[in-house]
Parts: C-alpha cells; sequence; structure tokens
C-alpha cells in the first residue's frame, strides 16, 4: 500500500490554490485549442512550452497535462455540437454524437460523452496509479540493451497496431530518427547531416515540427472544405445533465470494455485516435443495438469517449516510468521534461517522489475540474465556433510562427516550420501517421545511445540483444509486431482466394478514413 | 487538379530524396565500427537506406493502379487548389517579410491583408483587428515573458 501513501501525498501537492489555479487555467486554453479547428493538444502544449521554463517542474507539468485533459475533451464539444471533430482523437465521437445532438438531445449527448470520457480517464488514472511505479521498479535493473529493446518494441507496435499502412509508418518513423539525428552527435560529438547549414547544428527542435506538422498542416486539410458551423442548440439542462451520467451505469459492459481498449492502446503506443476507432468498431460489432450506431446510440457516444480518454491517459504511463511517451502530446511533454532538466524514466519515481505522485494526483483532480469546467463554458466555447474560419486561420499562423520562433530565437525555425507545414499536410491527406514521426524526433537520440552503448558493451555483437530472457522477449515481441502487417495480408490473400476489386476498395477506403 | 495518384508520386519522391540526402550526408561521419564503438554515421545511415526502401515501395505502390487508389481519382479539385494557395501564399508572404518588416510590423499586415482585399471584413475592422493583434503579441511576449520577437531590418535602419 505505498503506492495509496504516495498518491495521498501527491495530493497535499496538487490540491493547493496555485496548482487549482494553474489546473483551471490549463483546461480553459486546453478547451479553446481543442475547439478551435488546426490548434489540438500537441501544438498547445508545445506552445504553452517556453513559458513553463520559470516554473517548478511540478507545477510546469499540472499545467500542460491539465491542457491535455482540456484539450481531449475540447475536441469532443464540437464534435458533437457542429459535427466537427476539434482533434483527431474525436472523430470517432461525430458518427452518434453529432445524430443525436441534431434530434434535439445535445445535453443528453454532451453529458453523456463526458461521464464516459471521466469514466475511461478515472480507469487510465488508477492503472497509471498502481502500475507506473511498478513498472518503473522493473525498469530500473534495465541495462542499454533492454532499453533499446523497449523502444524498439515501442517503434514496432506502431508498425504492427497504428492502423496506417505499415511502410508509410516505417517511412515516417524513419524520417523523425534522421532529424533527430540532425546537429551534434552526443557521443562522438561530430556534428552530422546539417548539410552545411551552420544554424542546424543546434539540431531541430520537436516543437518546430509540431508546430508546423499539426499546426499549419491541419490549418491546411481545413481550409480545403469550407466550414458550415450550423450548431444545434448549445444550452445545457442540468438536470438531464445528471439523468445522463445516472443511465451510464447501464451501459457497464461497453464502459469497461472501452477503457481496456483505451489503456491498452494508451500503454503500447497505438495513440488516443486508433484507439477511439477500434472502440467504436468493436462495440458496433458485438452490441446488441449494432445496426442503429450511426443514428445517435448512446453506447456509440459512450465507446469511442471512454476509449479517448483511457488512452490519453495511460499514454502517460510509459512515459513517466520508461521514458516512452504513449502519444504525441505525451511525447511533447516529456520533451518538456527534458528541458526543465528532468530525465524521464524509471529514475524519476526515486528521485523525483514529489513531481511524479503530485501529477499522478493533480489528473484525480484535473479531470473533475476538466468536466465541470466544459460543461460550464459549452455555450461560450460553441460560440466561438461561429468566428468566420478567415478570420480564425490567419491568427493561427502567426501563433504557430511566434511558437516556432519563440523556442531559440531563430528565424530559420519559422521557415523549416513552413516547410513542415506542407510535409504535414500532404501526410494527412495520404495516411502517413504523424504521432509516430514527432515521437522519433523525441526520443530517436536515446534509442540511438541505448543502441550505441550495448555495441559497445558487447563489442559490436547483435548478440547482446538475445543474451536473456527478458531481452529476447522484448525484441522477439517487437518482430513479431512489425510482422503482424505482413501475416495478416496472407491470412486474408488465403481466406479469400481472388478478392473482386470492388470489395477491396471499400474496405481500403473505409479503413483509410479510419486511420487519421 | 490533382489526383492521388500524382500526389502519392510528389510525397514518395519528397521522402525518398530526403532519405537519399541522409545517406549521402552520413556517409561523411564514416559508417560501421571504429575504436570509439559505432560511427557516428551508422545510425543515420541506415535510417536514411529504410526511407529510400520505403519510399521506393510506396512509389511503385502508387504507379501500380492498385484497387485503392483508383478508387480516389482527385486528390485535389480545383477549387480546394485556390483555397489551399489562399491559406498558404499569404502566409509564406508573411514568414518572407519577417526579417525585414518585423513580427509585428508583419503579422500586423498580415491580418490585414487576409481580412481587407477579399473583402471578408470591412477595411476598418480589418485594421482594427490587425493592430490588435499586433498589440497582443507585444504584450504578451516582448512585456509579460520577456521574448523578444524580432524588430526587422527596417526597425533597425529608422532606429528602433
Amino acid at each position: 500500500m505505498d503506492n495509496l501513501q504516495e498518491l495521498l501525498h501527491g495530493f497535499t501537492i496538487a490540491v493547493t490554490v496555485p496548482h487549482l489555479v494553474l489546473m483551471a487555467i490549463g483546461v480553459l486554453l486546453g478547451i479553446l485549442v481543442g475547439v478551435l479547428p488546426g490548434l489540438g493538444a500537441p501544438n498547445g502544449v508545445s506552445l504553452l512550452l517556453p513559458l513553463t521554463f520559470g516554473m517548478q517542474p511540478v507545477s510546469a507539468i499540472i499545467l500542460l497535462s491539465s491542457m491535455y485533459w482540456g484539450a481531449l475533451f475540447g475536441g469532443s464539444v464540437t464534435s458533437i455540437l457542429f459535427n466537427i471533430p476539434g482533434e483527431p482523437s474525436s472523430v470517432a465521437t461525430t458518427f452518434d454524437g453529432y445524430p443525436m445532438a441534431r434530434d434535439g438531445r445535445p445535453t443528453t449527448a454532451l453529458a453523456t460523452a463526458f461521464g464516459s470520457a471521466a469514466f475511461g480517464a478515472l480507469i487510465g488514472v488508477i492503472l497509471i496509479t498502481f502500475l507506473a511505479s511498478w513498472v518503473a521498479q522493473v525498469a530500473l535493473a534495465f541495462g542499454p540493451p533492454e532499453y533499446f529493446a523497449v523502444y524498439f518494441l515501442a517503434f514496432a507496435s506502431f508498425v504492427g497496431m497504428g492502423g496506417a499502412a505499415p511502410i508509410k509508418t516505417v517511412v515516417a518513423l524513419a524520417i523523425g530518427f534522421a532529424i533527430a539525428a540532425i546537429g551534434i552527435d552526443t557521443v562522438s560529438g561530430s556534428v552530422r547531416l546539417t548539410m552545411g547549414v551552420d544554424e542546424l547544428v543546434k539540431g531541430v527542435s520537436f516543437v518546430v515540427a509540431v508546430m508546423g506538422l499539426f499546426g499549419i498542416g491541419e490549418l491546411l486539410v481545413a481550409v480545403e472544405e469550407e466550414f458550415h458551423a450550423r450548431a444545434v442548440s448549445s444550452k445545457i439542462d442540468w438536470r438531464e445533465v445528471f439523468r445522463a451520467v445516472g443511465r451510464l451505469p447501464r451501459h457497464g459492459v461497453a464502459l469497461l470494455r472501452s477503457a481496456a481498449i483505451g489503456c491498452w492502446m494508451g500503454i503500447t503506443p497505438g495513440g488516443p485516435t486508433a484507439a477511439s476507432f477500434m472502440s467504436y468498431g468493436i462495440a458496433r460489432r458485438f452490441s446488441r443495438r449494432g445496426r442503429y450506431f450511426g443514428t445517435g446510440e448512446v453506447e456509440g457516444i459512450i465507446s469511442p469517449e471512454t476509449a479517448d480518454h483511457a488512452a490519453g491517459t495511460s499514454a502517460l504511463l510509459p512515459m513517466l516510468s520508461l521514458g516512452i511517451p504513449g502519444s504525441a502530446t505525451a511525447a511533447v511533454m516529456m520533451g518538456g521534461l527534458m528541458i526543465w532538466g528532468l530525465n524521464p524514466g524509471p529514475m524519476l519515481f526515486v528521485d523525483q517522489k514529489d513531481f511524479v505522485w503530485g501529477l499522478i494526483a493533480s489528473m484525480y483532480v484535473g479531470n473533475i475540474v476538466a468536466v465541470a469546467l466544459v460543461l460550464l463554458t459549452v455555450p461560450v466555447f460553441a460560440a466561438l465556433m461561429r468566428i468566420p474560419f478567415v478570420v480564425i486561420a490567419p491568427l493561427i499562423v502567426i501563433i504557430c510562427v511566434v511558437g516556432a520562433y519563440s523556442v531559440s530565437n531563430s528565424y530559420l525555425d519559422v521557415v523549416m516550420m513552413l516547410g513542415f507545414g506542407i510535409v504535414g499536410y500532404l501526410f494527412k491527406k495520404l495516411f502517413y501517421p504523424l504521432a509516430p514521426l514527432v515521437l522519433a524526433i523525441v526520443i530517436g537520440d536515446k534509442a540511438e545511445d541505448a543502441f550505441r552503448q550495448s555495441m559497445l558493451l558487447s563489442k559490436g555483437s547483435l548478440g547482446i540483444f538475445f543474451a536473456n530472457k527478458l531481452v529476447t522477449c522484448l525484441i522477439v515481441g517487437g518482430i513479431a509486431l512489425l510482422l503482424l502487417p505482413l501475416v495478416l495480408q496472407l491470412a486474408r490473400l488465403r481466406r479469400k482466394p481472388a478478392p473482386s476489386a470492388d470489395e477491396t476498395t471499400v474496405q481500403d477506403a473505409a479503413r483509410e478514413k479510419v486511420i487519421i | 487538379m490533382i489526383s492521388r495518384r500524382a500526389l502519392e508520386l510528389a510525397t514518395a519522391v519528397l521522402t525518398g530524396s530526403f532519405g537519399a540526402a541522409v545517406v549521402v550526408s552520413s556517409l561523411d561521419n564514416g559508417i560501421g565500427w571504429s575504436s570509439a564503438g559505432v560511427d557516428a554515421g551508422t545510425f543515420p545511415f541506415l535510417t536514411g537506406i529504410i526511407i529510400v526502401l520505403g519510399s521506393l515501395y510506396n512509389l511503385v505502390r502508387g504507379l501500380v493502379p492498385a484497387a485503392s487508389l483508383a478508387n480516389v481519382p482527385i486528390a485535389i479539385t480545383p477549387l480546394e487548389l485556390r483555397r489551399l494557395a489562399g491559406l498558404f501564399v499569404p502566409a509564406a508572404i508573411f514568414v518572407a517579410a519577417i526579417p525585414l518588416l518585423g513580427m509585428y510590423l508583419a503579422s500586423a499586415s498580415y491580418v490585414f491583408a487576409v481580412l481587407a482585399i477579399p473583402k471578408h471584413q470591412s477595411v476598418l475592422r480589418a485594421l482594427a483587428m490587425a493592430v490588435a493583434t499586433a498589440l497582443a503579441l507585444y504584450v504578451v511576449f516582448e512585456r509579460m515573458f520577456q521574448v523578444s520577437l524580432p524588430h526587422g531590418a527596417l526597425a533597425a535602419a529608422l532606429g528602433f
């Protein structure tokens, strides 16, 4: 029961007036970026990052993580009221959330979404409370080969379970690694991949990449389709809120199943987006009312929302205990941890107890704050959506430009950010996944160091990755995940010797829609 | 009109040439094994090779009229292209103008131009929003967070 004691200590850190204020600010800013198309949790958090450098790490992480919760909630608001997902992870919520709101039950839809989201987040935090320190304890015994194996497993799981075309995922990952390698090599001190540009010696910051890929890229995708923000009524009927939340336990099976899917996808880096789609798909298959899905079914809202938030929350577990972020936003936060001078990974649980348990406790409180604030502010943020896109778009461009510049006061960063914007647009358009790219930029150096240190230990023999049971299991698991798409493809070919072209196109098109 | 196929090919060529550049550049750092362990260029070299091979695969998949690609012949319609350009071109001009005009003047002109020229807003309202944007940037960054944004060559010439 050590964990509970530590958690109680964490609450004494999290539940103080300054931290509660920070939570409220973070949640409100998060809802704002979640609601605005083109701004999402990853670039919202990276925008805020330079402003946290003067703060205590625990205050800074509370601010950033609260922003994350706010953004997750904010994305669902626009999905339900406007049929416009503010975040990629809330796309699945539009399927049943918007029809229900359009049928005159917006409060029911919103309350169901927030209630199940809070449940998903709660399961995620409970998992972190009981599992994170145990995982960290195991990880304390890790040497470089074990670390490399864990990194390998994380990257392989993107390829095997991310849902995007496997080779496109591999290309995105490798590009991230190459970008991470730009600049001074930490081991040998030599300058790499600068292609003659002196300014690149400092490397390419992940913040610059995130601003371009997620900010400008998303804006370019959004501008293609003209927005018709035809909102359904955004008035909240409080009695209906409690009634809707009271009805949630009837869908206990769906809640638990979706939370389990979410936690699994959050810990093995599949990310909230993949989790919400997977959960929706499984719910439609198993629910007795499956054929009504898409017309405003309660379980069609519960399933993606619970999984989305469970995944978003549990994505912090591997970040804290292993130093491997489970989602793009977690990757940005981990970049922040390193800037604040903390070393993400198992040592946090030994050296930085206040930080870790303050954060975990704040996750319980922060989600309650988020639910309350999001319900109170729905009308305000719904009004925000009526501002024409042509006014919002240039403001978001300016925010991204200033954000990229302020990382290291470099004009080159701004130009690169714009370049990343084009890449982000192309990648989104063609269903290359962006999360692995960001993840590889953030932890590429660490993965490389782990590999090179292992090679030094073994004097150049790859046998070190099969030296003991643990490493072998991790590496074999990683290889299995890498091969999983290939095996599935072969199995599909065997089952249907000659699939008609039409059938595959429809399936492929549906699957591609689901990926991003 | 840009077809999905053309877009796939262009992207594969883009990623592939980046991979090739990484491969060539990492050769300078040395690849393989030396007395100091794995050479600095090895890891980038391998990632470069993976990028090139992956891009080649995507290129071939784009060339072969695979079922999934034939399903979406048009990726970007002319109207969408115009909208894209309408957002990106002004943004690029804005970024290009920063060294000369500085962040404040450039962003104010950008907001004004985007809102007033296509007549989305009246000139007066566009002007007000432009000034408000620059002012907000100044207050938040220069004052509150003590981050100095570029003032530009023009301001320097005028002695600011």
